[in-house]
């Protein structure tokens, strides 16, 4: 693809309009996670601020911008102020790729989905950064955390999504939504439904989600990596958490959930309804299942997790071929 | 190997049990009382310890209290002040700190008359530390301002203790 200036002022609306999505994103989320959390444990969630509390996250943000940057003794300031630009804005860039409908795609590439998982892996090094630079134990270990962890559930998930590369023979993600039929048992989900959950799995652990939010865990590590920043650093942090459960709900229904497709009438609604219902799964297990622990997690990982993607690797290969 | 397998099936479906029963927890109605809006049910604080007040006598409707000593000798937070009025054994100053209180009833099952019990105070705020500083005897007065007359219905509460379980006699928490 040329730069033009037409290809040039696309993509930079595209990166507004994305920014927008990822902050409109969190206070939306936020609202619906606690609004979850409280259904869940039989109370009302936000209530006050607003009506029936739907406010309260903007609320909350504009608190956050007004706080007071703190800078704990001896950081490195120059990592301890990149790592949360670092978490945010290589999310930015995974965005692009998306196709959101069948024309609103930011930036047509034949291997979208190698940019994305290219680009992913960004985010555990912003993990790194901050754990190390706020020169704090708890920070340290949440970050050594994190590196363990994001290693371990980036390889079966890139092993789920190559099985519906193979199948679909692309890695435009266009392409990829273009193969499966409007229906929902024309999905990717009734063809691969291994490798969907393998993908849902190492989704919630890719993105530091309950159960598996090791690096952040409150209960023992005060918060992780993160622990020393306050203002728009942990803000930062916030958005780029729930910008990544996005970006991976929105790859999701990409490969497994048809895209921009769907009974009626297709569009980008549907893979917004899609994305969304996705997140609200995530929200529903964050509530349900306590966290796991650590050895419990890699084990989960290594001895399940990966045997069971390179199994269906396997034999998607071998079916194709018979097929062929 | 095929146990270890079995184990994690089995292990998958009881997290689909979890999520169902978060999920019908989800949509079970609220157990919250938005409190300015809602109050809880009087019947419910019955049993709630909130700060000490003085029992009317049933007959004169003044405190039941001897001055004795024995809530002050008897209270880990040292909390109470009682001095003997001039004359009799009704007491001239019952100071109460609340913010020392640590609720334990200690006083309440010590004193031999039953004069003090826990009140049903559940929504009590104060802007200060100085406002907990509670005047019992004020408070006495100020609950029961008309001049009292006999109430035929209610019982002689014999021991301390029991003034716990009798029910507050026709007064709403404040």
């Amino acid at each position: 693809m040329e730069l033009t200036i037409a290809n040039f002022v696309q993509i930079v609306i595209a990166c507004l309009l994305i920014i927008a999505l990822m902050v409109g994103n969190a206070v939306i989320m936020v609202y619906i996670e606690r609004k979850a959390a409280g259904f869940i444990q039989r109370r009302p969630g936000p209530y006050e601020v607003g009506p029936r509390g739907t406010i309260q996250a903007i609320c909350d943000s504009m608190k956050l911008l007004g706080k007071q940057l703190f800078i704990p003794g001896n950081v490195d300031w120059l990592l301890y102020f990149l790592a949360p630009v670092m978490a945010f804005l290589p999310v930015l860039l995974l965005f692009l790729p998306i196709p959101f409908g069948k024309y609103l795609v930011a930036l047509k590439v034949d291997d979208g989905i190698l940019l994305i998982l290219a680009f992913a892996g960004l985010g555990v090094i912003s993990n790194i950064l901050a754990g190390w630079a706020s020169n704090n134990k708890y920070g340290l270990l949440g970050a050594a955390r994190a590196v363990a962890q994001s290693v371990a559930y980036e390889i079966p998930m890139i092993m789920a999504l190559l099985a519906v590369v193979f199948m679909a023979g692309s890695l435009n993600l266009s392409e990829i939504v273009e193969r499966q039929g409007t229906w929902p048992w024309q999905w990717n989900i009734v063809f691969q439904p291994l490798a969907c959950f393998i993908y849902f799995v190492s989704l919630v652990g890719e993105t530091n989600r309950a159960p598996f939010d090791l690096p952040e865990a409150e209960s023992e590590l005060t918060a992780g990596f993160h622990t020393e920043y306050s203002g728009m650093g942990f803000a930062l942090f916030f958005l780029s958490e729930y910008a990544n459960m996005l970006l991976v709900s929105f790859v999701c229904a990409t490969f497994f959930l048809g895209g921009y497709k769907g009974p009626i009438l297709d569009g980008f609604w549907w893979t917004f309804i899609k994305a969304y219902a996705v997140m609200c799964l995530i929200v529903w297990l964050r509530w349900t299942f306590p966290r796991v622990r650590f050895d419990q997690l890699l084990n989960i990982n290594w001895k399940w997790l990966l045997p069971l993607s390179i199994l269906n690797l396997w034999v998607t290969a071998i079916v194709l071929k018979f097929i062929e | 190997m095929i146990k270890a397998i079995i184990d994690n099936l089995k292990g998958l479906y009881s997290l689909l049990v979890g999520l169902s029963i978060t999920g019908r927890f989800f949509v079970s109605p609220q157990k919250t009382t938005h409190y300015p809006r809602q109050v809880d049910d009087p019947e419910c604080l019955k049993s709630y310890r909130g700060p000490l007040e003085l029992v009317p006598a049933d007959d004169t409707g003044q405190s039941k209290c001897i001055s004795c000593q024995m809530c002050v000798r008897a209270c880990p937070g040292h909390c109470l002040t009682v001095t003997k009025g001039d004359k009799g054994k009704a007491p001239k100053v019952y100071l109460y700190d609340f913010t020392l209180c640590c609720l334990c009833a200690a006083c309440v099952e010590s004193c031999p008359t039953g004069a003090i019990r826990f009140s049903h105070k559940v929504y009590l705020v104060a802007p200060s530390r100085e406002a907990l500083h509670l005047d019992l005897l004020a408070d006495l007065l100020a609950r029961a301002p008309n001049p009292p007359q006999p109430k035929a219905e209610a019982e002689a509460e014999g021991e301390g203790n029991q003034v716990l379980a009798a029910p507050v006699t026709g007064e709403a928490p404040a």
